[in-house]
């Protein structure tokens, strides 16, 4: 509970302490810095990320479906459409809807999702009769080449933005949405590319290109999907937008076109004919003349009663009485001051500089080990003899300089042993296995130990100490 | 607040089926306890109101056990309730009599002496860090702790060496007097420094009868000499990194300690001078022995805190002190350690300037581990290759040491227990054959 600083120095006088007490502090102001701004970073990649995965994809099942009632569904745009007096014809095949569209009345060609269209299908939507309106949501650059607009795509949000009606300062010159004020229709943005003049509302979010097809692209997808339809005048706009007719003809496809069923019943459509919207409509194919539309297909089968009111209450919530939720409210406070009462720790911990320890013959057993990795057998061989003549030639009374067989038969007298196997032991070759190596230093080690044990065979008084004055035993 | 207000609102939480509207409960009574632990917070005595003294021992022997006691005054006019935790270093070895988990009640302008009693593990200063004090409300439901408040009083415990080789003590004062000659076991004229005249005996070195004497008086006198006293002696210890090296269990550096205890306390016996020095590559511990009576005691205390450091030891540094503070000549012990690295480069350069000047005798402490590695039957060809590294370093020290010699130095070469009373011998020698 009390509020006291918690940065305790030790305050016994101890010089040691000033130097472990810097490192804490210095490490401190370190994570002060990053801290903060890794947790900064942290938010802005989930903020990112979740955004990117929120986002419907044109492929997802139901995405702007007029019988989905999902929040990525068009189930509240079709009603809307009905609502104010129009007919909407579902289709979920390309072939159908063209010829939906030709037939009868002008009709409005919705294509939620135009990246799903072949490029010969988009070709063809430039032929469709005079008057037609085809409204594209959030085409590609691959749909745009293919469909022949000359449009160029010119920036692209990462959100959508609410915006005005007007573009470039200039008022929208589309008639039919002048009741539009404010409407989320700015994501992504286009130009012409031509000097053929395009008319651009919303901040040039919304295009239209003039000519016999009455072309809308739309840059974002918002005004038209459940979740967000109910926002600003985002119906006002969907519903002006494709109520130029009373018939619209909605393109709800479940997945990518697949391909013409007889490729050689039509000829291939060259893309090249920028000309779309100019060009001559060719005749209908009269065999698709019978296949009836469907408007009772529309709104009405799987849409629930009320999808106005948002997401339904958590069953949750009513499933335990009210005693119990404040039960637990009380306890998640209990548990906060105990947390409270055990993070006042009392006083902090006790530090203390260790003593320095070095293990003892470090540099010896460290040599050791580098020999056998090296495998330095000869080096090792020739220390370890030469240690034995050292300790053995003051034994016998003789000076460093003995010859081989000198010293080979003094010591074989001495331990009774074979003169030539005495001088191989000592000045042999080099060991060439470990076990050789091994064989030596046993053989060395019981030459010494018997030289050490027997006496010796002549008494001179002279006793084998060490003429430097050292006190002490030697090893 | 404490586990009680946690409790309290838990126990709270059991009776919420029973009110009418249970929010509203839980805002009651969190309110209700939140109240509670301020009020018994205001209740506290703060911690500002209250004194902390110490009192007890300053020093105690390695292996021994130091009591000191914290006096609590408490100032206010309140009754104290409090945990207090005093922290020590952990090698202070601390065990405070009241654990710091207990309560603690002190009346209203009373002391409560808290003793610790304190068994440290290592030699050296061994400091008092933090005293804490969590001073509750009487319904402990709250309490007040501030850091510093009320301020740690600071106390150091100095742990002594253990000084074992003080068993080869009397020995060696018996051999010491026997040179002194104030004990007639062997006879006299050891020493070159005259003493007195008395009377011939049958026995006496017939070269020792001052004639100018004996012609003034009706008997034949003879002059008879003893060692030198008001010697100078000089304990070096060599505290780099040689001296971090643990033979045995203690650092080479407690050895040398040891054993340098061991040479003061004789030779203060021996009315010498004993002066210190402890370096590495900076001079540790300085002391200069004047004060003849509480000499051993000033070099205990000037060579306790005292603690080896991973640093290169710089004899340039040591030579050129122990030649600004001696102007006599003076036997110059140096504790270090017989290795070809560290003597070599540092030592050798320097020795014939000091060796000129004074008598160097060199202690070293033995490796047992190196002994081990080279006097047993090789078992695996790993074995081998230890005993040909342990002889190549035996013999490293070997040369290291014939180099020494051949500066007129004294090289005293022990295993860690033996190193004492080897030094001892070697002083004792030096001066009974005037050689200091």
């Amino acid at each position: 509970m009390s509020a006291a600083a918690r940065t305790v120095t030790p305050p016994a006088p101890r010089p040691a302490a000033a130097r472990p007490g810097s490192a804490p502090k210095r490490r401190r102001r370190w994570h002060r810095l990053v801290i903060p701004l890794g947790l900064v970073a942290t938010l802005i990649t989930t903020t990112l990320v979740a955004q990117a995965l929120d986002r419907p994809d044109a492929d997802d099942p139901g995405y702007l479906s007029p019988v989905e009632a999902g929040e990525h569904g068009g189930s509240r745009l079709a009603e809307a459409l009905t609502r104010r007096g129009g007919t909407v014809a579902r289709e979920t095949d390309v072939r159908a809807a063209l010829l939906t569209a030709r037939t009868g009345a002008p009709t409005t060609l919705f294509v939620p999702a135009p990246d799903l269209l072949r490029s010969e299908t988009l070709s063809r939507l430039s032929r469709l009769p005079a008057g037609t309106r085809v409204v594209l949501v959030d085409p590609s650059v691959r749909v745009l080449h293919a469909a022949g607009l000359p449009v160029e795509q010119h920036g692209r949000r990462w959100a959508t933005k609410v915006v005005g009606p007007q573009a470039n300062g200039r008022p929208c010159p589309l008639d039919e949405l002048r009741p539009v004020r404010r409407a989320a229709a700015q994501r992504q943005r286009y130009t012409s590319d031509t000097e053929i003049p395009l008319d651009l509302c919303f901040s040039a979010g919304l295009a239209r290109l003039p000519g016999t097809v009455d072309t809308v692209l739309v840059g974002a997808d918002d005004p038209f999907r459940n979740d967000r339809i109910g926002e600003h005048d985002n119906q006002a706009l969907a519903t002006a937008l494709l109520g130029v007719h009373t018939r619209v003809v909605w393109l709800d496809l479940e997945g990518p076109e697949p391909p013409p069923p007889t490729p050689s019943s039509r000829p291939p459509v060259t893309d090249s004919s920028t000309e779309g919207p100019g060009s001559e409509t060719t005749p209908a194919d009269g065999t698709a003349q019978g296949r009836p539309s469907r408007p009772g297909d529309s709104s009405d089968d799987r849409r629930p009663a009320d999808s106005d009111d948002g997401p339904a209450p958590n069953p949750l919530w009513g499933a335990f009485p009210l005693w119990f939720w404040a039960m637990l409210v009380q306890l998640a406070l209990a548990l906060l001051l105990a947390a409270l009462w055990r993070a006042r720790r009392l006083g902090p911990p006790a530090p203390e500089p260790l003593p320095v320890a070095v293990r003892s013959a470090e540099t010896a057993l460290g040599r050791a080990r580098l020999y056998q990795r090296a495998g330095a057998r000869g080096p090792a061989g020739r220390t370890l003899r030469t240690a034995a003549l050292a300790r053995l030639l003051p034994w016998l009374n003789l000076p460093a300089e003995t010859p081989r067989d000198r010293v080979a038969t003094a010591v074989a007298a001495r331990t009774g042993g074979e003169p030539e196997q005495v001088e191989e032991l000592l000045y042999g070759d080099d060991p060439a296995t470990d076990q050789e190596l091994l064989d030596l230093a046993r053989s060395l080690d019981a030459l010494t130990r018997a030289a050490a044990e027997s006496p010796p065979e002549q008494t001179h008084g002279v006793t084998p100490t060490r003429t430097e004055p050292t006190e002490g035993e030697p090893r | 607040m404490t586990w009680r207000a946690a409790l309290l609102l838990a126990a709270g939480a059991l009776t919420l089926p029973l009110w009418p509207s249970p929010f509203v409960g839980v805002l009651v009574m969190t309110g209700g306890v939140l109240l509670l632990v301020l009020v018994d917070r205001l209740c506290a005595v703060p911690p500002a109101a209250l004194t902390a003294e110490r009192e007890g021992d300053r020093t105690v022997r390695l292996g021994g056990t130091a009591t000191v006691a914290l006096r609590l005054g408490n100032t206010s006019g309140r009754t104290l309730r409090a945990q207090v935790r005093d922290a020590w270093v952990p090698s202070a070895g601390a065990s405070p009599d009241v654990p710091p988990q207990r309560i603690v009640t002190v009346a209203p302008d009373d002391t409560l002496v808290l003793p610790t009693r304190l068994t440290p593990t290592r030699r050296g200063d061994r400091p008092a860090l933090t005293l804490t004090v969590r001073s509750y409300g009487p319904l402990r439901l709250a309490f007040r702790q501030r850091s510093g408040r009320p301020a740690t009083p600071p106390w150091t415990l100095r742990v002594l060496p253990r000084f074992d080789s003080r068993r080869h003590l009397p020995e060696k004062l018996a051999r010491l007097r026997i040179i002194d000659g104030t004990q007639v076991t062997r006879g006299r004229g050891q020493g070159t420094e005259f003493d007195t005249l008395r009377e011939y005996v049958v026995g006496d070195d017939v070269r020792s009868i001052d004639w100018r004497a004996s012609a003034r008086q009706a008997d034949v006198l003879v002059r008879t000499w003893r060692p030198e006293r008001d010697r100078r002696l000089v304990c070096v210890l060599d505290t780099g990194r040689t001296s971090a090296v643990r033979v045995g269990d203690e650092p080479r550096l407690d050895t040398a300690i040891d054993a340098a205890l061991l040479l003061t306390a004789l030779a203060v016996r021996a009315g010498d001078r004993v002066d210190l020095l402890a370096a590495d590559t900076a001079v540790r511990a300085t002391m200069t022995g004047s004060g003849r009576p509480a000499l051993l005691t000033r070099v205990v205390h000037a060579l306790a805190p005292l603690q080896p450091a991973l640093v290169e030891t710089n004899f340039e540094l040591i030579a050129s002190e122990i030649l600004r503070r001696q102007r006599q000549r003076s036997l110059v012990v140096l504790f270090t350690a017989l290795e070809a690295g560290a003597l070599g480069e540092g030592l050798l350069p320097v020795l014939p300037r000091l060796a000129a000047r004074h008598r160097v005798v060199i202690a070293a402490v033995h490796d047992p581990v190196l002994t081990a590695m080279t006097t047993g039957t090789p078992a695996r060809p790993g074995d081998a290759y230890a005993a040909a590294a342990g002889w190549r370093a035996l013999a490293e020290r070997d040369r290291v040491r014939t180099a020494l010699t051949r500066h007129g130095v004294t090289v005293v070469d022990a295993p860690a227990g033996a190193l004492a009373p080897r030094l001892a011998d070697t002083y004792l020698r030096l001066k009974a054959q005037a050689q200091l």
